[in-house]
């Protein structure tokens, strides 16, 4: 488009547009300035001195020293920030797959259009708009011993050092499988029907079709989704700081929960932002490994 | 044709989707049952199963925290804080995105591109420095200091510039050449064609400070300052009543399944277009 304009010869109007250019980067930048300024200092500015923090030692009311590498030393040797990964980690392998799983299980479900069917997917969004909060206060009760589910096993799940972890994963589940349903939904939609048609006129199953039809063509999208809730439950805050407080003893204790306390109980910023670069680069890791993964399955 | 419809699941597929469908439903909607029914019992009927029973009833809870306490306080603040940050928020996002879609100006390139490279860091990372910042500037328990900080939102930014940039330049060539300003242009030509997006993006960004809780927990420190996340959260801590604390928790409901309800459309297409996180 541009091409052709800028192609077609008008030396007349050189001088004019040069001007013209000039008033359109000003208001350009009268535009754009407002948001970036922002940015720069209250998202930008912000990560880089994060990052560069981590490498000092800091607390509030005190001039930052330089340490080196001394708060990553800390964190390798601190025997609550293995703990911390242990359970993210662990919180992250049984949520992955499970929420992935029911997403595109229901997204199959959904698909098709039938006398309800949109009812049925606003039913299934509602907690996804829903606060963690909300769903971590009313999710304590129905999981204490006094609640349904805490009846089923005849104990508090919250109390458990054993299942306070899927107890989270189920209400992290609970909250989201909304969300990837519509992801694979909208993936699902854009499916030419020729392929499933022909795998079912060559006489292939419902789960063949799904498997070998089906699947492939949803990789991007579950790669999509994977990378999302993985970055979101290497995050985890809300549910655990209102659920279990890191609890019982450090069983459901989380790298932002650790990042927390240090940040704003013990004060220490220095370790709190090395806390935050780690979790920056195990982020960026696990992405990486994703990638690597859902690319060689082709 | 019949090839089509021979995709679709035959009467005992059907049959066995209604079931599964109406299992999740009732899994879905068992907490928000419980939290409404929970929140209507007299303090000592949190027994289970009989809690869970809708008798008998009673309102104490909700007239022990509409009545006293902060929840309406807080429910102002919520209120504050996810207004006026709908309102700039979709401001300068649409002021941004359009100047990204449609203009060229120097440094463009690097700013989009800054943008788009934090998206990749966690907010976590920040969250030291911002809160320094904040607190350094007198920004604790107040309204400056919780809005401020959340302004500069860079999914929105994409978001616009992506809608804008599919819009005909010569919408805004033809009222360039009626002699039309820049700022007449984006009141009255800009605006008015995004409102789709506006709507949709408003709704998200009603959504994200209505629920959020970490950046509200840190910076409104005094009760008075407390959104109703946070101050939800600080009555569970309290160990006040399950029917007061689930009334409370209603009551920060009611707004978000009413936007829902007007504006369910809007999400959703926002989620299956753009992929807009949730």
């Amino acid at each position: 488009m541009t091409v052709t304009a800028e192609a077609r010869p008008r030396r007349v109007t050189a001088r004019r547009r040069s001007a013209g250019a000039r008033y359109e980067a000003r208001w350009g930048l009268a535009f754009v300035l407002p948001c970036f300024l922002l940015f720069l200092a209250f998202r930008f500015g912000p990560a880089v001195v994060g990052t560069l923090l981590g490498f000092f030692e800091y607390t509030v009311g005190d001039s930052p020293t330089f340490v080196g590498l001394d708060n990553f030393q800390r964190m390798l040797h601190d025997p609550l920030f293995w703990q911390a990964l242990k359970v993210t980690v662990i919180y992250t392998v049984l949520y992955l797959p499970l929420s992935v799983g029911v997403s595109v299980g229901l997204a199959l479900l959904v698909r098709r259009s039938f006398r309800g069917v949109r009812l049925f997917r606003s039913i299934f969004f509602l907690p996804v708009i829903t606060s963690l909060v909300l769903a971590a206060t009313i999710f304590t009760w129905l999981f204490s011993s006094s609640g349904p589910l805490g009846e089923l096993i005849g104990d508090s799940w919250l109390a458990s050092p054993v299942l306070v972890i899927p107890a989270l994963v189920i209400v992290s589940v609970w909250s989201r499988f909304g969300y990837g349903m519509l992801i694979v939904l909208a993936r699902l939609q854009d499916l030419p029907r020729e392929l499933e048609e022909a795998a079912l006129s060559d006489g292939a199953g419902p789960w063949q079709r799904f498997r070998y039809v089906v699947l492939p063509q949803l990789r991007s999208a579950i790669f999509f989704l994977a990378v999302i809730e993985t970055t979101n439950s290497f995050q985890v805050f809300d549910l655990v700081y209102v659920m279990t407080s890191g609890g019982p003893g450090r069983s459901s204790y989380t790298l932002v929960m650790d990042l927390y306390d240090q940040g704003f109980k013990y004060f220490d910023l220095g370790y709190a932002s090395a806390l935050g670069v780690a979790l920056f680069v195990l982020t960026l890791f696990v992405a990486l490994i994703q990638r690597l993964l859902i690319g060689r399955a082709k | 044709m019949t090839a089509y419809r021979a995709l679709e699941p035959g009467r005992a597929g059907r049959a066995v989707r209604i079931v599964l469908l109406s299992i999740a439903s009732i899994v879905t909607i068992f907490p928000f049952y419980a939290m409404v029914v929970l929140s209507l019992k007299p303090v000592a009927a949190v027994e289970f199963p009989g809690s869970l029973l809708p008798w008998p009833l009673a309102t104490g809870a909700y007239e022990r925290v509409l009545g006293g306490g902060d929840l309406p306080l807080w429910t102002l603040n919520t209120l504050i804080y996810s207004v006026v940050s709908v309102v700039l928020v979709l401001l300068l996002a649409s002021l941004a995105g359009y100047a990204f879609a449609k203009k060229r100006f120097p440094g463009k390139e690097t700013m989009f591109w800054s943008f788009l490279a934090m998206v990749m860091v966690p907010y976590h990372v920040t969250l030291i420095p911002l809160f320094v910042l904040v607190a350094n500037a007198g920004g604790v328990d107040t309204f400056w200091g919780l809005i401020v900080p959340t302004l500069a939102n860079a999914q929105a930014v994409f978001l616009m510039r992506q809608f804008i940039g599919a819009l005909p330049d010569e919408l805004f060539e033809a009222a360039r050449l009626d002699g039309a300003s820049e700022l007449t242009i984006f009141v009255r030509i800009v605006l008015p064609l995004c409102k789709p997006i506006l709507a949709t993006l408003g709704l998200f960004v009603f959504l994200w400070h209505w629920n959020d809780f970490l950046w509200p927990l840190i910076v409104g420190q005094s009760t008075g300052m407390r959104t109703l996340t946070v101050g939800i959260a600080s009555l569970q801590e309290q160990n006040v009543p399950l029917n007061v604390v689930l009334a409370g928790a209603t009551v920060a409901f009611v707004p978000i399944f009413a936007a829902y309800l007007v504006g369910q459309r809007y999400l959703t297409e926002g989620v299956t277009m753009s992929g807009i996180k949730g």
